[in-house]
């Protein structure tokens, strides 16, 4: 008797969960269906759901017209680029303040964390004529740099949570063993410290990839990543939904699947460890 | 503890990022605050003479200012009440028993993934738009007058599209707050006979608390900065109706060529955004101690 309720209960909040799910899944599946129609079909009322003439004409459509790749591959540029650049300075501050911590290493870490509330407006107008004055604007360079600096403090913060939870001890006694700091950093540190960093960089990688305040602001046609090139068709001409609906789909495809796999790191990255 | 090699080696692997970091925030801030001072316009050139504080004045007496004001208070404000009121409601049905709840965790989480410009375009072509969106077809079938979403109500059509990309991220996190509480208390208050509600009330809600805050923080500053969303959709309009600080700042710096007004802007936008940051770094720092 109370199984069958149990089992009820679960029925119910599976259906409930399953409706909300999908409700708030649905712009993106609706997306992901409309790349697949012709323009008729995408505007048709009533709507099409399934029983349409799949066709993958957009996306070669979208691809002929404005060289989506060459967006697409500003975006993996800008993106892994930044990262990678970010990751290269921030391990060894992560390391030396999550192994070695001082007595001002949490005012450094705070203070790290605070260039992160900068609103990026406030230093709109000078960075931009930094940018003109430097040849930058509409450079991929130019945007790896400021996407760099913009997720370094994430890229530290999240680094220095997960190497907080390697023990010590271990360092200790490599060292114990005659380990000079080069082996113990690479034969003793980095095979603990991988998933962490792997974690890291995936969650940077997205957060890079669907930036849209300085690649919006700072590229025009040359250097402009995913999130530029899809703000053209604010201001389309005839009919457009199943090709914005392709170029969409291949926008996000890349980061919905990454991104699924990090939601643990998604948690405690975009709360500086605050929440785990 | 440390020797002082160790110590030393420490600052130098330290030194490049707070180098960097010192120089990515000092130069710029130093710059927007002395053009902030200067009467400085792109589209006028020659020597761009000190004013004071003119720029502030006006930008602080523009009607521009005081509608973008209230459009960012109405937008964060907005977009908090929905994605945590939605995110507890969310994470309490996520986390109980059912078939396939991994499945049903990734569909709620996808929004959040993204980009902020495809999501405010399909919103805008695909769902809001008066003649071709699935709205408009819904409201035609239920034999309702199409509505401009965009024209008629823009603040409130970007407020639910903001609020649909940061309701996974709410969700998320109250979530795994959910799960870290302790079981055995929610069965003891269920033994001694305490109602749903009075569990979720004084159990549930106090354990949340925390999450709730930093939700609420972490989101303010985002919320603050919100850009394309608004670029794509309105473009600010009608009018001022969907204009927030942001928006305004960029118009004036970036449309309107004006780098002291712009700037004038940007050191307010940078003022109220550290009154939120400092709540945001106790709460941060408390936790780095424990």
């Amino acid at each position: 008797m109370a199984r069958a309720v149990k089992t009820q209960r679960k029925a119910l909040n599976t259906a409930i969960a399953w409706g909300v799910g999908l409700l708030i899944f649905f712009p993106i599946l609706w997306t992901i269906l409309t790349s697949f129609k012709t323009e008729a079909e995408a505007i048709a009322d009533p709507p099409v759901w399934f029983n349409f003439s799949w066709t993958l004409e957009n996306y070669f459509t979208v691809q002929e017209r404005s060289n989506y790749f060459r967006h697409f591959w500003n975006s993996v540029v800008i993106s892994v680029g930044s990262t990678l650049i970010g990751l290269i300075i921030a391990v060894p501050a992560a390391w030396a303040m999550a192994f070695v911590p001082g007595k001002r290493t949490k005012d450094v870490l705070m203070w790290m964390l605070s260039t992160k509330m900068l609103p990026p407006v406030g230093v709109l107008v000078p960075l931009y004529l930094i940018f003109r004055d430097l040849g930058l604007l509409d450079t991929r360079i130019g945007l790896v740099f400021v996407l760099t600096m913009i997720n370094l403090p994430i890229i530290i913060w999240m680094l220095y949570t997960y190497f907080r939870e390697i023990p010590s001890e271990i360092l200790e006694a490599a060292r114990m063993d005659g380990a000079g700091l080069r082996e113990e950093v690479l034969h003793v540190l980095m095979p603990m410290a991988v998933p962490g960093m792997a974690s890291t960089v995936l969650l940077n990688i997205i957060l890079a990839w669907n930036e849209a305040f300085w690649t919006l602001n700072l590229t025009a046609a040359k250097a402009a990543p995913l999130t530029a090139f899809i703000a053209s068709y604010s201001s389309p001409e005839g009919l457009f939904y199943a090709k914005l609906s392709a170029a969409s789909t291949m926008a996000i495809a890349p980061i919905l699947i990454m991104g699924w796999f990090s939601q643990k790191q998604l948690v405690r990255g975009l709360t500086f460890g605050a929440v785990k | 503890m440390s020797t002082k090699a160790s110590r030393a080696a420490a600052r130098l692997m330290i030194s490049p990022s707070v180098i960097l970091l010192l120089g990515w925030m000092l130069i710029p801030l130093g710059l927007t605050l002395y053009f902030s001072f200067l009467r400085y316009n792109l589209l006028m050139p020659g020597d761009n003479p000190f004013v004071g504080l003119e720029n502030y004045s006006y930008f602080l007496t523009d009607p521009g200012f005081t509608a973008a004001i209230w459009n960012t208070l109405a937008l964060v404000l907005g977009v908090l009440v929905i994605t945590i009121g939605g995110g507890i409601v969310l994470a309490l049905l996520l986390d109980q028993p059912m078939w396939g709840q991994g499945i049903v965790r990734i569909l709620v989480i996808a929004p959040f993934f993204v980009m902020p410009t495809v999501s405010a375009l399909v919103w805008k072509n695909m769902f809001l738009n008066p003649v071709n969106g699935l709205f408009a077809h819904l409201f035609k079938a239920l034999g309702l007058q199409p509505y401009d979403f965009l024209a008629q109500a823009p603040l409130l059509s970007i407020i639910g599209i903001v609020s649909w990309q940061w309701l996974p991220f709410a969700t998320l996190i109250l979530l795994t707050a959910l799960q870290s509480l302790d079981s055995e208390q929610l069965e003891a208050a269920e033994m001694d006979g305490a109602k749903p509600l009075s569990r979720f009330w004084h159990i549930m809600l106090p354990h949340l608390a925390r999450a709730i805050t930093v939700v609420v923080l972490i989101q303010t500053i985002f919320l603050l900065s919100v850009f394309a969303e608004i670029l794509v959709t309105t473009n600010g309009g009608p009018g001022y109706a969907s204009t927030n600080l942001t928006y305004l700042i960029y118009v004036q710096s970036l449309l309107q060529y004006d780098v002291g007004m712009g700037s004038a802007g940007g050191v307010v936008a940078i003022i109220l955004a550290n009154i939120v940051a400092i709540f945001l770094m106790r709460m941060i720092g408390k936790n780095l101690e424990a």
